[in-house]
């Protein structure tokens, strides 16, 4: 599974998070980890494979083949290091798609400006959701949920294959209602690589590659995905 | 009589009105976070200069005699209902009453009242040799002031803004509080004035004509000491002169020390008066926020505000962090958020009071959760939860929303891996930066969409998607559009700004 592979930097208060949850989804996850306590933790959890070292050397680095990852994800514990890690990362491998989370506002530039392809900032988004939840409390309650449990509503993105029934047809057209799901947005390839949100009120044309992202129960969108794959609607 | 008295008593212990009333009367009167009592103040401080603007004006104008009847009638009234009103709720005289008879009940001894009726009048008459019940009290009388010299007690009208003044109170509480300092220096004052006017009296009683007995020269005394000198008795010995050297030099150096009595005293409570001030302030809104800690989650907050916030307070523990908020330009007091007098302080009674426990330490926002909602199940808290093992423990403490940075962040790495296209939407719907939001539509009792089924309702003309609805704590999603709409359900719908708006503008209203 070449294109599932993940290299993850740091096994600390969100490394281990994240690493567990991917390892869910069937990710392969490489740990690597400058702390010995955290390496250990991270062997005991299940992750053979980790690699305990020094992060700041460029050999070590190298050694790790990072070019062969899907994805790099920075979040170690320490903010130094992360911003130093992030910045070796994207001098010795600048094509690289680096991912890495941020404790504090100013890191989160210092981040950017190392060359991280993604910065998550933990106080932005905390901090946003308190202005959401004193706006509209019940919806923020719903979301969340939508987007933490792993059960139940949820959000999910599927890509148009070439011989789907959907290729072709615009979004006002197609009924969705009867799978149990609503369309939320999609990127259009045609409209370059820009995320639409479904509410713009443009109508979309759908092509092969294109990715929607639906709303719904689980379930639903799971079977919804699969059909949509076929050449002609069932329902 | 006894009995009648017992009956009166009883039945005012238990009549609910006669409770609620003076519950009222007395919140209005004294409690400063009752909405409506600046209406009272503001009453009462338009009626005190008026009536002094009047006294002023009658000096040289004559005025007619409706105004006269205004200040003498009116006002004076209007005062008298203040007067007894505060003698009324200072204590409960029934509450005596039925306590002695149920102790005489239980110990089977004789129902005395008198006595227990004597306790509580004593109390209201301490309370009547008050120095405000005694302003308030000389300031009804209007008889004063056919006689000219007794007109000055209008005056006495004036002082009755200290009352309803804060800043004098504040002031009159400093300089008590430097009660020792003061008397010293007024005893000392007093010792020196007196030795000095019985010494000129002495010395200069025959030789200066301008002191003819003792009052003179204590008055002259003073007028030296205090370097104010008006110079109408002057010594005209050498001996009369060299007390007034030596009274000048401990008079300089007497005001000085007052001076610096005073300013340290007020320097000591500075914090405190400004810390007040601020509470009083917030106080004064119907609904506000408590900002517990100025860390980065606070900083961040506040630096996103879209519309600028305006009733809030922030509470930290550490003094440094209080100075960084004020450096930052935010209202910031130094107190625990835990303690129970701080939180009790807030307006909790008539005010909507959303706190926010943003401390980094979990303990402390648990803490401050407990201590919130043991003051009122009405507070609301949204706090910060680090450690997610802990979630259910602030269930328990009874937090209305939690925060948890930590998982929140953890779920948008993993999503922005397994998913980085639904990351997008989704991240760009939680940071608030992208043109769709999801919004709740809130549907009262007499909103215009009661009633109607989901397929009347036109989503797709104000380009808005709905989701779903809540009702009673459970959410509908997508529900079939046959579906009615009851009042108090939430509509769950993602759109522009504007479409929501402009969705609300054509929904909402009444039947």
């Amino acid at each position: 599974m070449f294109a599932k592979n993940i290299l993850l930097f740091g096994y600390g208060n969100h490394g281990k998070f994240i690493a567990q949850g991917l390892a869910k989804d069937g990710f392969s996850v490489k740990v690597v980890e400058s702390n010995q306590e955290y390496y250990r933790q991270a062997q005991e959890d299940g992750f053979q494979d980790a690699v305990h070292m020094d992060v700041t050397k460029d050999d070590a680095l190298k050694a790790l083949n990072p070019q062969d990852y899907v994805k790099l994800v920075c979040v170690m514990d320490d903010e130094h290091l992360n911003v130093f890690l992030t910045l070796s990362l994207h001098s010795l491998f600048n094509e690289s798609y680096i991912l890495s989370i941020s404790d504090s506002m100013h890191t989160t530039k210092k981040l950017k400006m190392a060359g991280a392809t993604k910065v998550i900032d933990l106080y932005e988004v905390s901090a946003n959701r308190i202005h959401n939840i004193l706006k509209r409390p019940v919806a923020t309650k719903l979301l969340e949920g939508f987007v933490l449990e792993r059960d139940g509503i949820g959000f999910k993105e599927m890509i148009i294959t070439e011989d789907s029934f959907l290729v072709g047809m615009t979004t006002d057209e197609i009924d969705f209602s009867p799978y149990g799901v609503l369309l939320v947005g999609m990127i259009d390839e045609e409209l370059g690589h820009a995320f639409v949100f479904i509410t713009a009120g443009i109508n979309h044309n759908l092509d092969c590659d294109d990715t929607i992202v639906c709303i719904g129960p689980r379930d639903k969108l799971e079977a919804f995905s699969e059909e949509i794959k076929k050449r002609e609607r069932s329902i | 009589m006894n009995q009648l008295l017992l009956s009166l008593a009883l039945y005012l212990r238990t009549s609910k009105r006669y409770k609620k009333s003076k519950n009222f009367v007395s919140d209005l009167l004294n409690n400063s976070s009752n909405p409506y009592k600046k209406y009272v103040d503001i009453t009462i401080i338009f009626l005190i200069v008026t009536s002094v603007f009047i006294l002023i004006y009658e000096v040289k104008h004559p005025v007619p005699e409706w105004v006269d009847n205004y200040d003498i009638y009116f006002v004076s009234f209007v005062f008298s209902i203040e007067y007894i009103l505060r003698l009324w709720v200072y204590n409960d005289l029934s509450e005596f009453v039925t306590e002695e008879y149920h102790e005489s009940q239980f110990l089977q001894r004789k129902f005395e009242p008198w006595s227990v009726l004597k306790i509580g009048l004593v109390e209201k008459l301490k309370y009547m040799v008050t120095p405000a019940a005694i302003i308030d009290l000389l300031a009804i009388f209007p008889a004063y002031r056919p006689l000219r010299v007794l007109r000055i007690f209008v005056l006495f009208r004036v002082l009755k803004l200290l009352r309803y003044t804060k800043s004098i109170n504040q002031f009159v509480e400093v300089i008590s509080n430097k009660r020792f300092e003061l008397l010293t220096l007024l005893f000392l004052l007093f010792f020196i004035v007196m030795t000095a006017g019985i010494a000129i009296y002495v010395l200069e009683e025959r030789l200066n004509p301008n002191i003819e007995d003792l009052f003179d020269a204590v008055y002259w005394a003073l007028i030296t000491i205090s370097t104010v000198g008006y110079g109408d008795i002057s010594p005209v010995t050498p001996e009369g002169r060299t007390i007034s050297m030596l009274i000048i030099v401990s008079g300089i150096a007497m005001i000085s020390f007052a001076t610096s009595v005073i300013v340290s005293a007020f320097s000591e409570r500075l914090i405190e008066l400004k810390e007040n001030r601020i509470v009083e302030q917030v106080n004064k809104s119907r609904s506000f926020l408590i900002v517990c800690g100025y860390g980065q989650m606070t900083k961040m907050f506040f630096r996103q505000k879209k519309d600028a916030l305006h009733n809030y307070i922030i509470l930290d523990k550490s003094l440094e962090r209080v100075e960084t908020a004020r450096k930052d330009g935010y209202d910031a007091i130094h107190e625990d958020a835990s303690r129970f007098e701080t939180l009790n302080k807030f307006n909790v009674e008539h005010a909507k009071i959303t706190i926010l426990c943003l401390t980094a330490s979990d303990v402390e926002n648990i803490y401050i959760t407990l201590n919130a909602k043991s003051i009122s199940r009405k507070i609301k808290v949204i706090a910060r939860v680090n450690d997610i093992s802990i979630i259910s423990k602030f269930e328990y403490a009874g937090a209305d929303h939690l925060l948890m940075p930590n998982r929140v962040v953890n779920t948008m790495v993993h999503t922005a891996i397994t998913q980085p296209t639904m990351y997008k939407a989704v991240h760009a719907i939680l940071t608030g930066k992208s043109l769709a939001h999801i919004d709740e539509v809130h549907i009262h009792e007499f909103h215009s969409l009661v009633g109607k089924s989901i397929k009347e309702i036109d989503f797709k003309g104000s380009k808005l998607l709905f989701i779903g609805i809540q009702r009673e704590g459970k959410f509908m999603f997508n529900p079939s559009t046959s579906e009615h709409i009851k009042s108090y359900d939430i509509l769950l719908v993602m759109g522009r700004h504007i479409s929501i708006n402009y969705f609300n503008t054509l929904y909402a209203g009444d039947i």
